[in-house]
């Protein structure tokens, strides 16, 4: 398989504004809707008062958990289906009108009665309340591998600490939007979605309606980062609702105050975590993660997950616990588990290498797991070594000693290092390739692109599977009319496309070498199929000099152009030989100004090994944009709540701070290629690894600077005073 | 209609413009940049939004001693103003801190100074505060207040003025003229901002209908040389400070003869360490100088639950400020 750089497929389309986000569909007549929000944290909805609302120019409906109660109970109707207010700035109701100002007017003239309950706002005020989830993720939520607490009590060196991390929201810059219409039982649906037949299916199960009568599209996203899944479905059902009362188009798009309530957010955690070393060696590990979840329903992180993977260690216990608060539902957000989770280990693996006397480098290499201890297999593939050797090397980590604490200018300068990782794994996918009778190749599978480069990604697997150039390759994704992919989430698109690609241009390539070397006319008649190439838009012998152009295979034998599938399965967790994990080395060089508590990131080095790069023009597109986000996490992002009225402070970007232009370090991006027998194609996800291990390299970097070790996030000012 | 709309009238002369600004309802538009977004979020609805953007108010000029800025003028042409860059350079470090390069293409003097508090709980028509919604009382005290003030504040109000180029200017002694349909009047750019009451928190003691018209610094060239405006903030740029401190010196024979400091971030108002100025005078430009000030700029604050830290650090950003205006040549 190649490796080659090639500029983003829809990028002329986006720079040219030709691209069609599907909140800008404005069919004929369509309606704009708005939400009517709880001004309370707790309480029960009695009635809403609409006299004055419906009296209003444009007014046309206003949807109620009562227009909610035909549809089937779930979790993701519960919100809709009942009375109970859960958070502050729930929506009770839906309006639509026939512009969005009327709509908006419309909903500031619903009143809503509800009968407030003392609200719980704060995970703080609860953490006795803490109870056990029965699974995090795909992950059991605690695990005990050896006995840890025999060990630490028997360790040479015990580390015991406690970590903090903030709640954070994830912000694309599209907000969430859909605009939908009903054909008769049917239903069509342009939605900002990470997963269109996941919506389709929840859609089905509402709506007690086939899947085949829903159409839903998704075919450009301004970004996801996990928030555009299955919290964003009751908005989207009341959308739906609207619609179908109405029998006419509405549209519903967030507000940017409104994405920090409704569709998700990085949960809070308080991790506990304790190191045993006896010699330099771990002997015991100990992470207890408490973290906040919703009155609502249930999510974790796999924030301890990823400790039971990264070092050897006989004695490994983890344990999760989540605090329900009157506060937004968290979901997975770009390295779930791992961003915080890391934090936590990689800065308690730090402040244990002060102790030790050792660098914090070494100690990472003499605690190396060769093999998978947590499930008793080898590694697919594990080149962190590697990664710490070419980051270090690159970054300059041997003039550590020399240049920590030195300063340049006002700035203190430390230097800093953690690890990251994050599972290779795959979902079922399906994908159809045609190549057209003029030598054009259509790919097409129903997964989405967030804007990170699958359509990229997969006009470029086709390209070199049959040796068609990129410019004659139309790609189509985002569509339920098409075969069924994955979705975007878990760093596993392109690993899941790569074999349903391949599986779907290996038929291709057999028809079109059969069609040749079984005519006598052809050039390459009676050659041996093996012998073929597919390049430059022509089969070609290996051997000899001999080739002919696809166009004309195709005009003597399949005038109309030939067409294939291909199907590749889900990884199966159950069956796996070897576990596939991808890993980072993260290299950080701060200044910090210790009078007046600035802290920039100056440089960041990450070495990454994840199986095959397919582009490396992408990949280090989404390392940096990763690296970039953990920056934020690390500095910058803190979602704050009222505690008096459970109210989200500051919902602007004025007041969630996000890294700025004038905050970016300079970057070094190494990729390891690596050679994974196990992965089809090779192939290991990236999204996630650039965002996690950065957070607890700069903590390790301000502790190098100024001497204090900082066990929170994000790291403020008044932290490093 | 909506209860959002307005009515745009973009003003035909200044007369015009102050003879409707009377009325109630009335807004100025001049950059916008913060009266959209507070209309956007619901938190202000004139009836009558009158446009002076155009209006002859944008001049920069000095003259002998004095330098006059019209109120519309935009803040990146103040700042690349050659006689402004010579002089007062202070006044071009404000703003350069300010906001963005886009948002100070836009955004005029006079709007600067008028611009409203970021406390959270006044950016949130959801939320209690005295300063929006009067007798509504103030979320912030008791609440989420890592920004808030640690001078002049009320039990009603601790909201912190959010303005840059106000600390710069301050630190000036800034005038400014204020026009209204019955004539005119001076005030100290320190009238400008009066403290807040128990229930009430007016941003600024302009009568109804009344503009700023024109900014006056009067023989403020003589701190050229030993000025500087710093700014601490969480990110390296587009956000309102943390603390800030304004200082310029006039250094004659080796010892400081005049002191001008002033604080951003820690009041309604941008605060005036008179103490540590006094405390400068006919001192040598030394450490020991610097310390003492950074001291004295900290006496009587008085921290909330989440911004002590704004105490430490403001010492040390007025010692920071002194070292580095006490340096230059």
């Amino acid at each position: 398989m190649k490796n080659r750089t090639i500029a983003r497929y829809e990028g002329t389309l986006k720079v040219t504004g030709q691209a069609r986000y599907e909140g800008e569909m404005m069919p004929e007549g369509l309606l704009h809707a708005a939400l009517v929000e709880s001004p309370i944290a707790c309480g029960e909805l009695q009635s809403l008062d609409t006299s004055r609302a419906a009296t209003l120019s444009g007014f046309a409906t206003l949807v109620t958990h009562e227009d909610a109660a035909s549809l089937k109970p779930s979790a993701a109707t519960a919100l809709i289906r009942e009375k109970a207010i859960h958070f502050h700035g729930q929506p009770v109701a839906l309006v639509a009108a026939t512009t969005l100002s009327e709509a908006r007017e419309a909903a500031k003239a619903t009143q809503a009665s509800i009968a407030a309950r003392t609200a719980l706002t704060q995970m703080g005020q609860a953490l006795d309340q803490a109870y056990e989830p029965a699974m995090v993720g795909r992950f059991p939520a605690s695990t005990r591998r050896g006995d840890s607490a025999k060990a630490l009590s028997e360790a040479g060196l015990v580390v015991r600490r406690r970590y903090t991390t903030a709640v954070n929201n994830h912000h694309p810059m599209e907000p969430h939007a859909v605009v939908c219409w009903w054909e008769g039982n049917k239903v069509v649906v342009h939605t900002c979605t990470q997963a269109i037949f996941a919506t389709r299916a929840i859609i089905a199960h509402a709506f007690e309606m086939p899947p085949v009568d829903i159409r839903v599209l998704s075919r450009y996203l301004g970004g996801g980062f996990g928030c555009k899944g299955q919290l964003w479905w009751p908005w989207m059902f009341w959308a739906m609702l609207a619609s179908r009362k109405t029998n006419r188009p509405v549209r519903l798009e967030l507000t940017r105050a409104q994405m920090f309530i409704l569709v998700g957010r990085r949960q809070e955690t308080a991790q506990d975590i304790a190191l045993g070393f006896v010699d330099g060696r771990l002997t015991a590990i100990e992470h207890d993660v408490v973290a906040q979840t919703s009155t609502h329903a249930e999510f974790s992180d796999s924030t301890a997950v990823y400790t039971r993977f990264l070092y050897a260690c006989p004695n490994v216990t983890t344990r999760h616990s989540l605090v329900r608060t009157n506060e937004p539902q968290p979901v997975p957000m770009r390295a779930p588990g791992t961003a915080p989770g890391t934090f936590a280990l990689e800065s308690a693996m730090d402040e244990a290498a002060e102790l030790l006397g050792v660098d914090p480098l070494e100690l990472r290499l003499d605690n190396f797991a060769d093999r998978d201890q947590e499930n008793g297999r080898p590694w697919s593939s594990n080149s962190l070594r590697e990664c710490y050797r070419v980051g270090a090397e690159r970054f300059g980590w041997a003039e550590r000693r020399a240049r920590s604490a030195t300063k340049v200018g006002r700035w203190k300068i430390g230097f800093g290092m953690a690890t990251t990782l994050y599972p290779a794994i795959r979902q079922a996918c399906r994908a159809r390739v045609a190549l057209r009778a003029d030598g054009s190749l259509l790919v097409q599978c129903g997964t989405q692109d967030m804007g990170s480069g699958t359509y990229t990604a997969l006009g470029q697997i086709a390209a070199d599977a049959l040796g068609v150039p990129m410019d004659k390759i139309t790609v189509e994704l985002g569509d339920t009319e098409l075969p069924d992919g994955p979705f975007s989430g878990g760093s596993q698109v392109t690993a899941s496309i790569f074999p349903a690609v391949e599986a779907a241009t290996a038929k291709l390539r057999a028809a079109l070498a059969s069609i040749a070397t079984t005519d006598a006319t052809s050039p390459l008649g009676g050659k041996p199929p093996e012998d073929l190439e597919f390049a430059d838009g022509m089969i070609r012998s290996r051997s000899g000099n001999a080739g002919e152009r696809l166009t004309d295979v195709l005009a003597r034998a399949a005038a109309d152009g030939l067409e294939a599938e291909g199907e590749s399965p889900a990884t199966d967790h159950q069956k796996l030989a070897a576990t596939g994990m991808g890993y980072g080395a993260i290299f950080v060089e701060i200044g910090v100004d210790p009078e007046l508590g600035e802290i920039r990131v100056r440089r960041v080095c990450g070495a990454f090994a994840a199986g095959h790069i397919l582009n490396p023009l992408l990949a280090k597109s989404q390392y940096i944009g990763g690296l970039i986000g953990g920056i934020g996490m690390a500095l910058h992002e803190q979602t704050a709540t009222d505690a008096a009225t459970g109210s989200i402070l500051g919902k602007s970007f004025t007041d969630y701070l996000i890294p700025v232009h004038a905050d970016m370090p300079a970057f070094d991006i190494a990729m390891i290629d690596e050679d994974d027998p196990h992965l089809p194609g090779g192939v290991k996800g990236i999204g996630m690894l650039g965002t996690a291990g950065i957070q607890a390299a700069i903590a390790n970097a301000v502790y190098d600077a100024i001497g204090k070790r900082i066990r929170k996030l994000p790291i403020r000012i008044e932290d490093c005073l | 209609m909506s209860s959002a709309s307005f009515n745009y009238i973009r003003a035909a002369e200044l007369t015009d413009a102050l003879a409707r600004g009377e009325r109630a309802g009335a807004a100025y538009l001049a950059g916008g940049t913060d009266l959209l977004p507070l209309w956007k979020a619901s938190l202000t609805a004139p009836q009558e939004v009158i446009d002076i953007s155009h209006l002859p108010l944008a001049t920069i000029t000095r003259s002998g001693d004095a330098l006059t800025i019209g109120a519309t003028a935009r803040l990146s042409d103040i700042a690349a103003h050659p006689e402004v860059k010579a002089h007062y350079p202070l006044v071009c470090d404000g703003i350069l801190a300010s906001a963005s390069g886009q948002v100070r293409n836009v955004a005029t003097m006079g709007g600067n100074l008028l611009q409203r508090t970021r406390c959270p709980y006044f950016r949130d028509a959801g939320l209690a505060c005295n300063k929006r919604d009067p007798g509504s009382g103030c979320g912030t005290r008791h609440g989420e207040n890592r920004h808030a003030v640690l001078f002049g504040g009320s039990p009603g109000c601790v909201a912190t003025h959010p303005s840059d180029l106000a600390v710069a200017l301050a630190a000036l002694d800034a005038r400014i003229v204020v026009s209204s349909a019955s004539g005119e009047r001076e005030l100290a750019l320190s009238e400008l901002y009066p403290l807040p009451g128990e229930t009430t928190a007016p941003d600024s003691s302009l009568r109804p209908g009344e503009m700023i018209t024109v900014i006056r610094m009067l023989n403020a060239a003589r701190f050229a040389n030993h000025a500087t405006y710093l700014k601490i903030r969480d990110r390296a740029s587009f956000e309102f400070a943390v603390v800030s401190v304004a200082a310029a010196l006039r250094i004659a024979d080796g010892a400081i003869a005049e002191a001008r400091l002033a604080a951003g971030g820690v009041a309604p108002l941008p605060w005036r360490l008179e103490k540590s100025e006094a405390a400068l005078i006919g001192r040598a430009p030394t450490e020991h100088a610097f310390a003492e000030a950074g001291a004295l700029a900290i006496e009587g604050a008085r921290p909330l639950e989440g911004n002590a830290f704004k105490i430490p650090l403001l010492r040390n950003a007025v010692i920071r400020a002194l070292q580095t205006a006490g340096g230059q040549s």
